[in-house]
């Protein structure tokens, strides 16, 4: 790019919000963010943008960033230099780790980080406390989908890229608000529709997305593998299954086809009439390419690893798998929910999916990471729930780089329970936030806007984040503060000088991204993983000809429908689902304070069908209380046909909102938390009070 | 002594900068001069980004620095008045020049008549414009249409009919027709667009009509005001820039490409208008219930400037935080914009719901044009 010295300068980067990975320009005049603008060059997005994407610069350069480190002395937090903090950290972790060993120690990193500081984060622990304890946020959100994919295909990510729709004879959308919660890959599926190809939405909810489609599947919550079922006993009965596939190149046909005979008529459960499951059926199986595009409306559930291998069957069953048009998509929710797991910022795998309990992968760690022979651990970390419940025993200090635990894990009083039995707890982050209360110390990093590095999104594109403007008083590169502190502790290999060293460092160690270079990365094509060498075109299509699996199968599993953990009842009469809306992100730290945003949704809501309010004698924009067992709240009712009678919904963005209310029973297989589907009860707030 | 109506052939007397630039390099030379004259503070102009495809906008205030801007960028769909008008309140009181293709001067025309931008502070080189390409339509004609890898691609021009790209180990021309018949090709807006020379900036230049050895080495001047004309003298007095009169059978030649250019416009309205027609409210309907709010459609329009008290409002027919839109969400800004859209295609290039925009107002534009005369501007009462 030839360099123009220029008062205003346009800085291509990658958009902070969902997984889809939009190209943006911030613009930057005076060493100030003054907006954003699109990135026409960008082929996944093609500058166009969503409500979030296009005011993402007005969040960055506000009041409230931690400008300097803190510690915490006689219960109050003090400014303290770069060298006291980073000294304090040093010595107490040595401490601890010799006193109680590898662990003693919890690291945790944020999904919404560049790859460049999750790799560090996982390398410091691995290399200077020799401990599998690191984990991150994907624990949380897609945790199923790695779980389920890895089970059914081999592999944990998406299979085809989000453009890929477009070469498609049928899409299913599955419990994904598309065009809401991944707006940009949204407009691929009306691209899709555009184009004529038949689009059919399977979710309980008449939703933003449902409203784009051919055909509109309504279900009763939480049902999806009696449907599934359904569908596979149809496609088997009429014997529209792909033979060939499934001889060749799957495993576990029989198991499957023995479970779903006992579905051939599910209605009860599902409440789909028998004749749409069968015209769907075929309709699936008759497609020459189908695709199935998936998100939380599946995985959020105590069910969620076996919703997840549903869809698994559903595409093995019918060859749907290995070539353009088809597969199986999570639309991942955060930036960098790929990339963090990719770095090996898991408990149980280095970058690259690595497993740590091969002895030669330890073997080739140890030598590209200068450790003696021997040293690392082959144990399975702990993950980044059960870490929590460690806290105090084993786990006696613990690293949480850009996560505010108190308020986004599940079930908040135990992890603030948990902090308090800590002997030493280190925030980094942007913000104050409320788990700081409970660290030792805080160190401020910095945002997207204000360092290199590289987010990879859910179609498993690397793609760069570029330094826009500094970050705020004497917060610091992410990355460097891990530097910083693994050579206080006298570690050779993290003499990083740039974004690019960190990359470099991880590329030489993992074989499936070697091929992803910086200069690859500069146009904004840039690489899919898997990508060995420096000439590989890289992957967007997974599972062509071979599965990733070890013995290049993929599996089909015989998965019976539970219902979900709290049903509604007498006392609780209402089901509650959850989900998103287009103009928040999360818990709205940062979307509330774009202006549009806020004055699109300042305050929650939740959908009522239109009898039920009639019942209740609650008009449109009433306000009304639910309760659950495990809390309440109040908020205003939106009264339409959206959801059936009996169902409510409420989006999760919100303080005091519908997480009062959610379940927090597990999915055994993935440690999700139900928070899609509970019961409660609604009453209207009568006027005056 | 040049004047305003004058058509001139000029070049550069910089044969460094000569070699760099296209058509003799006139208009990044007269952009120079505009600066080391002091005749204006800061150039508003475009530089090449990643690669061909990539137009990124500058605003440079030392002259050297607008060599590398030197050169045209069919893939560049930027809209500079927006530029102008967003990010130029940094220079607020100051000078600028820009150069303008026909939609970044309808841009800062209307801009100036809504008191945004101040025409006495720029100076507008307008550049012949016969429509330019989405990057990533440029991208994947060249790989479907051409069979060449786009990364390849060194240089690109539209003449004579034909987009022309050189690669590494060719040349290849597609006529425009033909590929637009395919669904490639200018964006739908330019297709219809009939203001290829920017005669309302205070210069226009091109390339058509350039004859004998001046082909290729020197650029078609208009002169279209006495600003132009006076920026023009300064870098002829100067020694900057060479001038001699314009051969008229070029004269000629120019008209005739031209009008080749409008008769094209007309046939894509007629198409694209003719085809809107009978199904007019459905389609509007239809196409905007995918709308998701993103708020691009009035963020990138330079006739859409919005209230400052704009989220103080209540709603009445707009809910808030509903999607799809409501109706009035859209029908409200086509009644904003009926009588000024320049159909700069950015709201519709923008539009992550793929929704054509730039056809509906465009449309209603063009026909109310044709009916409504005078127009008038904000009256001193509301009602």
């Amino acid at each position: 790019m030839s360099e123009v010295n220029s008062t205003v300068k346009y800085v291509p980067t990658t958009c902070p919000y969902c997984g889809v990975g939009c190209g943006l320009n911030l613009v930057v005049n005076d060493g100030k963010l003054v907006g954003v603008e699109p990135y026409k060059r960008s082929p996944i997005n093609e500058g166009k943008l969503c409500p979030k994407g296009a005011s993402c610069w007005e969040s960055v350069q506000k009041p409230g960033r931690l400008t300097k480190p803190k510690i915490k002395k006689n219960g109050k937090f003090v400014d303290a230099t770069w060298d006291e903090a980073l000294d304090l950290i040093v010595k107490k972790f040595t401490e601890i780790h010799k006193a109680g060993g590898p662990k003693a120690l919890g690291f945790h990193t944020s999904c919404r980080t560049v790859n460049e500081d999750c790799y560090a984060l996982q390398k410091w622990a691995r290399v200077g406390f020799q401990t599998n304890n690191v984990d991150n946020c994907a624990r949380i959100c897609h945790g199923p989908s790695v779980a389920g994919l890895s089970l059914s295909f081999g592999s944990g990510a998406a299979t085809n890229p989000f453009e890929d729709v477009l070469n498609s004879d049928l899409i299913v959308l599955w419990g994904s608000n598309a065009v809401e919660a991944h707006p940009l890959a949204g407009r691929r599926i009306m691209q899709a529709k555009k184009a004529g190809i038949p689009i059919i939405v399977v979710d309980p909810r008449y939703s933003a997305t449902a409203r784009l489609a051919d055909q509109w599947i309504q279900f009763t919550p939480s049902t999806h593998i009696a449907l599934a079922n359904s569908i596979m006993y149809w496609i088997i009965h009429d014997n529209l299954q792909d033979h060939e596939f499934i001889r060749d190149r799957t495993k576990g046909f029989d198991d499957l086809k023995k479970t779903v005979e006992k579905y051939a008529n599910a209605e009860d459960i599902h409440g789909v009439p028998l004749d749409v499951v069968r015209k769907l059926a075929r309709q699936y199986a008759s497609a020459k390419a189908a695709v199935i595009v998936y998100c939380l409306g599946i995985t959020e559930l105590t069910t969620g690893t076996d919703n997840v291998r549903s869809m698994g069957n559903l595409a093995l069953l019918t060859g749907n798998v290995g070539r353009p048009g088809v597969g199986v998509n999570p639309l991942r929710g955060q930036n960098n929910v790929q990339g963090a797991c990719d770095m090996g910022a898991y408990p149980n795998v280095y970058s690259g999916y690595q497993a740590c309990s091969v002895p030669d992968n330890r073997a080739k760690m140890e030598k590209a990471w200068g450790m003696k022979a021997g040293s690392l651990p082959d144990w399975y970390g702990v993950t980044l729930t059960e870490q929590i419940t460690q806290c105090g025993d084993p786990i006696k200090a613990m690293f949480v780089l850009g996560l505010n635990p108190v308020v986004s894990y599940p079930d908040s009083n135990h992890v603030k329970r948990s902090f308090e039995k800590l002997d030493f707890l280190v925030i980094q982050d942007i913000y104050w936030t409320e788990s700081c209360e409970y660290a030792d110390v805080v160190l401020p990093g910095t945002c997207f806007a204000e360092k290199d590095g590289t987010f990879t999104s859910g179609e498993r594109r690397v793609n760069r984040v570029r330094k826009a403007v500094d970050g705020p008083g004497e917060s610091k590169y992410d990355w460097e503060i891990i530097g910083m502190l693994a050579k206080k502790m006298g570690l050779k290999g993290f003499d990083w000088k740039s974004a690019k060293d960190v990359w470099d460092d991880m590329r030489a160690c993992t074989p499936n991204m070697f091929g992803v270079t910086y200069e690859r990365m500069e146009k904004p094509e840039s690489v899919h993983w898997p990508c060995p060498a420096e000439d590989h075109p890289g992957t967007p299509i997974l599972h062509i000809g071979k599965f990733s699996a070890a013995d290049g199968k993929g599996t089909m599993f015989g998965l019976e429908y539970r219902p979900p953990a709290e049903v509604a009842d007498e006392n609780y009469p209402f089901t509650m689902m959850t989900g998103r809306v287009i103009f928040h992100y999360h818990t709205r730290t940062q979307t509330d304070q774009c202006a549009v945003l806020h004055y699109e949704v300042p305050e929650s809501y939740v959908q009522m069908n239109i009898k039920d309010a009639k019942a209740l004698g609650v008009r449109d924009g009433e306000k009304v209380k639910i309760k659950s067992r495990r809390g309440e709240t109040v908020t205003i009712a939106r009264v339409g046909t959206d959801v059936a009678p009996k169902v409510l919904y409420m989006a999760m963005h919100f303080n005091e909102g519908v997480n009062n209310l959610t379940n927090t029973a597990l999915d055994p297989l993935s440690k999700m938390p139900e928070l899609k589907h509970c019961a409660v009860s609604v009453e209207k707030i009568k006027e005056g009070k | 002594m040049a004047k305003k109506g004058d058509m001139l052939y000029a070049w550069t007397n910089d044969a460094g900068l000569a070699k760099k630039a296209e058509c003799g390099g006139a208009v990044t030379e007269l952009l120079k001069y505009a600066l080391e004259s002091k005749t204006v503070d800061a150039v508003l102009a475009v530089k090449r980004g990643v690669d061909l495809y990539d137009a990124v906008p500058v605003i440079v205030t030392k002259a050297k620095e607008l060599d590398a801007c030197a050169g045209s960028l069919h893939c560049g769909t930027l809209l500079l008045s927006r530029i102008a008008a967003e990010y130029a309140p940094a220079l607020a009181n100051k000078k600028i020049a820009m150069v303008v293709k026909g939609c970044d001067m309808m841009g800062i025309l209307e801009l100036a008549k809504r008191n945004i931008v101040n025409l006495d502070n720029i100076i507008m080189i307008g550049v012949n414009c016969g429509g330019s390409v989405n990057p990533t339509t440029a991208r994947r004609m060249i790989k479907d249409v051409y069979g060449v890898d786009p990364n390849s691609v060194h240089k690109e021009e539209i003449d004579k009919g034909q987009f022309i790209i050189e690669y590494e180990g060719g040349h290849k021309g597609i006529s425009v027709d033909e590929l637009e018949e395919a669904g490639y090709g200018r964006r739908s807006n330019c297709r219809r667009c009939k203001v290829k020379i920017p005669r309302q900036a205070d210069l226009a230049c091109g390339n058509w009509g350039v004859l004998g050895d001046k082909a290729g080495k020197a650029t078609f001047v208009e002169v279209c005001s006495e600003k132009g004309a006076k920026l023009l003298k300064g870098a002829v007095d100067a020694k900057k820039l060479a001038t001699e009169p314009a051969n008229p059978k070029g004269v000629e030649i120019r008209a005739k490409v031209e009008n080749a250019m409008l008769k094209l416009g007309d046939k894509w309205r007629k198409h694209d208008f003719e085809a809107l027609a009978p199904v007019l409210w459905e389609t509007i309907a239809q196409e905007t219930s995918r709308c998701m709010k993103c708020y691009a459609c009035i963020d990138h329009c330079p006739v859409c400037v919005t209230r400052a008290d704009k989220f103080k409002q209540p709603d009445m027919m707009v809910r808030h935080g509903v999607i799809p839109a409501d109706q009035m969400f859209h029908l409200r800004r086509l009644a904003h914009i009926s009588d000024s859209c320049i159909n700069c295609g950015q709201c519709e290039e923008c539009c992550p719901s793929e929704i054509p925009l730039a056809l509906f107002s465009h449309a209603i534009r063009t026909e109310a044009d044709k009916l409504f005369e005078p127009k008038l501007g904000k009256p001193a009462y509301t009602n």
